[in-house]
């Protein structure tokens, strides 16, 4: 095991973390980690991170599922949209120049962010927890 | 995902974060044969990939375990930064 072989697990180690608590696939993290850490060029990075993600979301969706923190039928239909999506995603990728959806989600996650923080700072603290289903 | 759930379905942000990793899990291995079938030789560092994969693994056991005692209004502050992060990082440079 080299040097790098370490920062990788550790770099994962964070990586899965954000996953684990903010529910993100990975890929945000796992693509600049291997760019900019690893030097790798951007499809490998790409490439690897995918791969990367599938454990990583097994075991933390799992681990939710095993909590009770998800909501299951949420999960089923945005899993199922998701797999259209992905392929129909992928199919219109070819066409567009990767650059502009980039910059188009880029924009679309700046603005929900500032929606979900102004209801973060609207909202009590003593807001009940939302009931499971 | 996430804000679709929060601002849309109108799910707390604790089971938004959960649901949206289980979704997660069928787009990605959906996404995965596309991806590698599309784009000729599959572009994996597969080492790379091996020791990131032991880290992550770890690390969404414990990110999941700890969602449970993070307060929603500091959960949904940090989901917001890392999403401005990340939609300033895409903007900037795609």
């Amino acid at each position: 095991m080299t040097l790098d072989d370490l920062f990788a697990v550790i770099g994962g180690l964070g990586a899965g973390l954000l996953s684990g608590a903010i529910g993100i696939g990975g890929g945000l993290v796992f693509v600049p980690i291997l760019t900019i850490g690893f030097r790798v060029a951007q499809t490998v990075a790409q490439g690897t991170s995918l791969a990367a993600i599938v454990p990583t979301a097994l075991v933390g969706g799992i681990t939710h599922l095993r909590q009770g923190n998800a909501n299951v039928t949420a999960a089923w239909w945005l899993g199922g949209a998701g797999v259209v999506g992905a392929i129909g995603g992928a199919l219109l990728a070819v066409h567009l120049e990767s650059g502009v959806l980039a910059r188009v989600f880029g924009a679309f996650y700046i603005g929900a962010a500032l929606l979900l923080l102004q209801r973060a700072l609207t909202t009590r603290e003593s807001e009940p927890p939302a009931p499971s289903s | 995902m996430i804000p679709l759930l929060v601002l849309w379905a109108g799910l707390g942000q604790r089971q938004a974060n959960a649901t949206s990793l289980v979704a997660i899990i069928p787009i990605a291995i959906a996404a995965v044969p596309i991806y590698y079938f599309r784009a000729g030789a599959p572009q994996v560092d597969l080492r790379v990939a091996l020791f990131l994969v032991i880290g992550s693994m770890v690390g969404a056991y414990i990110g999941a375990r700890t969602l449970k005692s993070i307060p929603e209004r500091q959960l949904r502050i940090g989901v917001a930064i890392v999403m401005v992060l990340v939609g300033i990082k895409q903007v900037a440079l795609p």
